[in-house]
């Protein structure tokens, strides 16, 4: 699951938030380059400095879905270790889902900062 | 989602079913590639390598699991996963052969049995009639408004020929009759079934010939040139099949009839029976104004946008205007119209083949019972199998889906053994009706396996598969993955729950089994009673012999006389004979003969007349028949034709009409002459028609006053009954050699008639066994299965020092328990339940206290007995052994 190292959330049971959310940063990481799974939870623990980990249980089942959707596509190329790997990479549909789920996340950051910073009496 | 993303995902989803095999090997290399660099990460951290492999494989999770989260993330699978369920399901079963087989003979009996009776309301009711659009045929009837009786079918000549002129809401009324035609020349004489008919009957019908025409209204007038239709059968059997037959001359009744057509073999007019040959009506003029008696079967086509109830109602107008017109004949009576499809349906034994419809649905829900407990013993077996594939990433969801999916796989097997049973079982129940019977079934009695009933047959597979399969589902949800792995046992403590549902099972399948026993004895009983019941006569040892005078060659009352009287002279000669006998119609003949009769009063009073029962006999005929004589006499060679005319009723008769006085030398007025006659005797009441008759009016006459050209000849001998019809046949032909005949011992011509409670019986007794066989077999099932499960308990309770008895009460004790319950509640709805065989039963109370005492002990008797074996395996036990076995 995706777990944050600085607080200790539960999140054994994905809900939508958590999960869309997920597959937001995934198709993100995506679309800097083509990459396989294992090498996008690398990317993703390196630029969020250590915050966003996604396990590795979680994290197939996520670009499988994408893949099922649509939104990212994968082929086949032979790793450094001579058998095959699976590189994903992000589709036309996937760009255009990403621009909206990143639209629908910086409306709701914002609405969640608002409330937050509001004055207490 | 928008369309062309749909579109995309479409193809990609095909691909990835079409696939599936090359998207798992993928997954694989996927996985394995992940761990690969999962590894080396560690590795480059300062792990070993088999640390650093151990990590990697921690991190991810179980494999199996992950992958199959992939799978499910790509959500077409569901496919997949039926196949793959399939194929587990079919391994399963072929694993545990004795489960498998028991389940599936079991369900076999039990949906075979609804597939036959199914298949029989298919054919009967529900299919429509062979005609073209036939829910517009309606059939009348004459009904006496005052006096409450209704002639089926019959109108009287005039009546129907006014109506056919003036009504407004028929295209065609047609009049058929049911006649014996004698076939002579080409052969052996033959007394043929055919009809008369009006010459619009096979266009009403919509029946088109094979060969030549059908009549034209010229055909249809007295006088006119006499044409016949030959049936195929008739045409293959004696005219070999000849396409020359149009135009050729049979000889039909003595004279010459042209052939004009020959109707297919699948023509069938139920309402009429079997018929080989048809001639037009052909009514002289006299016959046609005859209004005063009801003896003309007639039926309708009605125009469309006519209703039935407008159609009826334009007959009651009709009529009454007629009622004014025609007083004397014409008091109080009216038309009744009702759908043709609904009386033949009737009569096929509709209401009757539903009641037998309910009781093998009661039957397959005992045979369901019984599967449902087998697969919940072989499910508490199974708990650590369960276990373990749950511990292995299985969803609870995929573990019930994949128990249910081998539910329905065995009840669809089921289905399929059920099919052949159900066949096997069409063709006894139609093995059982008699051929003369056929003729007034849809399509001949024949049942078929066709698409409708193979439909019905996989339907309730599967639905009593999805129902029945949902048990051992429930038993097995939600299991504690670590405890049941830790018992030492295959047992789980799921196996509680799992009891109770059986033990619910086997009382319901009880209850059930007892309502269905409870039906059957009831009908059984009145068959008995029915058929011990004296019809009035002894109709063991006597054989029959039916047939009709051509008109053309005895023409007068004298040349009948002396035909019958030198018949009676030669059968009384023969060897072996008791006596003979004759007269005009005999009992469960064909042939019932009735006339309109009133008492003769004085002061007299118009309007009594009443419907009775008819025949002429000879003086032997009532001591062949050995029919009881209450007062006064038989005939004797006194009443001739010279003397006054006599005449013998029956008991009811009698009391109806004389209630408080003595009937002879009282007199009757019947018939069109209306004769007078003087009562010179009063016998028993006679089974005329039914076995079930309760006392019709019946009246005998004289043959020797009144000659009849319809003639039956019985004979009683205890000689062997093909050589005693040899004998009578050449008899008969001795005197007249061109005299076809149609002969049959008594006892069958009353068992053709009474076919149908036969054939109820029969199947009542054969469903009744069947559900005391499926429960038998239910208790015996739980009950071992319930004493394996707690042998260890009983090693123990044998080890604390009980005793080999107290095990044995302990064990029939719960089955006891069991059954008492199963059978108070199946005697509770069976008080409900057998009130709807009230039209079945003869003489016996729905609510019979002998049948409702005797079959439930019957039933706790049987399930002790069941109970036994398990018992004595009870007893058995090694203590020790007991306790060491887990």
């Amino acid at each position: 699951m995706l777990v944050s190292v600085t607080e200790d959330i539960d999140m054994s049971k994905p809900s939508d938030l958590v999960q869309g959310t997920l597959d937001m940063l995934l198709l993100k990481i995506l679309a800097l380059e083509p990459m396989n799974g294992f090498a996008v939870s690398q990317r993703l623990k390196q630029v969020s400095g250590d915050v966003l980990q996604v396990s590795d249980g979680s994290l197939y089942p996520s670009l499988h879905k994408l893949e099922q959707e649509g939104w990212i596509t994968a082929e086949w190329r032979t790793s450094e270790y001579g058998r095959r790997a699976k590189y994903y990479s992000l589709t036309r549909l996937g760009r255009r889902q990403l621009e909206k789920e990143a639209d629908n996340w910086g409306r709701l950051s914002s609405a969640i900062s608002r409330v937050i910073k509001l004055k207490e009496a | 989602m928008r369309p062309e993303h749909w579109l995309f995902t479409i193809s990609l989803r095909l691909r990835s079913l079409f696939r599936w095999a090359q998207a798992d090997q993928d997954l694989d290399d996927e996985l394995r590639d992940h761990l690969e660099r999962r590894t080396e990460e560690y590795f480059a951290k300062g792990m070993t390598q088999q640390e650093a492999r151990r990590r990697a494989r921690l991190d991810l999770g179980g494999v199996e699991k992950v992958k199959e989260e992939c799978r499910d993330a790509r959500r077409v699978n569901w496919i997949q996963d039926l196949i793959l369920d399939l194929r587990y399901g079919l391994r399963m079963l072929a694993k545990s052969r004795a489960f498998t087989v028991v389940a599936i003979l079991t369900l076999a009996l039990g949906i075979g049995a609804n597939t036959a009776i199914f298949s029989c309301i298919n054919a009967w009711i529900i299919k429509p009639l062979p005609y073209p659009r036939s829910d517009r045929l309606m059939v009348f009837a004459t009904h006496d408004k005052k006096n409450g009786w209704t002639g089926e079918h019959v109108t009287s000549p005039a009546d129907f020929f006014d109506f056919q002129r003036q009504n407004t809401s028929f295209e065609q009324i047609v009049a058929w009759a049911g006649a014996g035609l004698n076939l002579t020349g080409d052969g052996h004489p033959e007394l043929v079934d055919g009809g008369r008919v009006t010459w619009n009957f096979f266009d009403a019908l919509g029946a088109k010939p094979i060969l030549g025409r059908t009549f034209i209204p010229d055909d249809d007038r007295s006088g006119a040139p006499h044409v016949c239709i030959l049936g195929e059968g008739l045409w293959q059997g004696r005219y070999a099949g000849n396409p020359k037959i149009i135009g050729r001359n049979i000889t039909v009744g003595g004279e010459a009839y042209t052939v004009i057509g020959v109707m297919p073999g699948t023509f069938q007019f139920p309402l009429m029976g079997i018929a080989n040959l048809w001639t037009p009506l052909a009514l002289s003029d006299k016959q046609r104004a005859d209004r005063s008696g009801s003896w003309l079967p007639a039926f309708g086509r009605l125009k469309p946008g006519v209703t039935q109830e407008q159609a009826e109602a334009e007959a009651g107008v009709f009529f009454s205007g007629l009622e004014k017109q025609f007083s004397q004949t014409n008091a109080n009576l009216t038309w009744l119209v009702n759908s043709m499809t609904w009386d033949i349906r009737r009569k096929e034994g509709g209401p009757e083949l539903m009641i037998v419809f309910v009781i093998v649905g009661l039957i397959l829900l005992i045979a369901c019972a019984n599967v449902a407990n087998l697969m919940l013993a072989r499910a508490t077996s199974r708990t650590r199998e369960f276990a373990v594939r749950g511990a292995l990433g299985a969803t609870e969801g995929r573990l019930a889906g994949q128990l249910l999916t081998e539910s329905l796989l065995l009840f669809f097997l089921g289905g399929v053994a059920g099919t052949l049973f159900g066949f096997w079982l069409m063709r006894l129940i139609e093995s059982w009706i008699p051929g003369r019977i056929r003729g007034y079934m849809i399509n001949y009695g024949h049942v078929d396996l066709d698409f409708v009933t193979l439909a019905f047959t996989l339907g309730i597979a599967l639905v009593c598969g999805l129902v029945f399969g949902l048990a051992p589902a429930f038993q097995n949800a939600r299991l504690d993955v670590n405890q049941t792995l830790k018992e030492a046992s295959g047992q789980a403590s799921g196996g509680q729950r799992g009891a109770r549902l059986r033990r619910i099972f086997v009382a319901s399948e009880i209850a059930l089994a007892v309502v269905v026993l409870i039906s059957a004895t009831l009908v059984v009983k009145s068959f008995i009673i029915s058929i011990r019941t004296s019809p009035g006569y002894n109709p063991e040892n006597v054989m029959t012999a039916q047939l009709v005078m051509p008109r053309t060659k005895y023409i007068n009352d004298s040349q009948k006389r002396n035909f019958g009287e030198e018949v009676l002279a030669r059968l009384r000669a023969l060897p072996g004979v008791a006596s003979a006998g004759a007269a005009s119609n005999v009992p469960f003949g064909g042939f019932g003969q009735g006339v309109e009769v009133e008492a003769v009063r004085r002061p007299s009073q118009p309007g009594e007349r009443t419907g009775a029962g008819f025949a002429a006999a000879s003086p032997d005929y009532f001591s062949t028949m050995q029919i009881g004589l209450v007062k006064g006499r038989f005939f004797n060679s006194a009443d001739s034709q010279g003397s006054s005319p006599v005449v013998i009723i029956t008991q009811s008769f009698a009391r109806e009409f004389w209630p408080n006085e003595d009937p002879i030398g009282r007199q009757i007025r019947f018939g069109e002459q209306h004769t007078v006659a003087t009562i010179v005797g009063v016998v028993r009441d006679i089974m005329r028609d039914h076995l079930r008759e309760r006392g019709g009016w019946l009246m005998f006459v004289p043959l020797a006053q009144f000659p009849s050209s319809t003639l039956a000849f019985v004979v009683r001998s205890s000689a062997d009954p093909t050589m005693m019809a040899a004998a009578i046949r050449d008899a008969i032909w001795s005197v007249d050699n061109d005299q076809p005949i149609s002969s049959a011992p008594l006892e069958t011509l009353i068992a053709v008639v009474d076919a149908g409670y036969r054939v109820m019986t029969k199947l009542m007794v054969f469903f009744g066994a069947l559900a005391m066989f499926l429960g038998t077999i239910g208790i015996y099932g739980v009950m071992a299965h319930l004493v394996s499960q707690r042998i260890h308990e009983i090693g123990i309770r044998m080890a604390l020092g009980a005793s080999p008895v107290q095990v044995l009460r302990m064990v029939i004790g719960s089955g006891l328990k069991l059954a008492v319950v199963g059978v108070a509640v199946g005697i509770v709805v069976a008080l409900a339940a057998t009130r709807s065989l009230t039209t079945l039963l003869y003489q016996v109370a729905p609510n019979d206290p002998l049948t409702f005492t005797a079959v439930p002990i019957l039933f706790v008797a049987v399930a002790v007995a069941a109970c036994y074996l398990p018992a004595c395996r009870a007893m058995g036990v090694d203590p020790i052994v007991a306790l060491r076995y887990e």
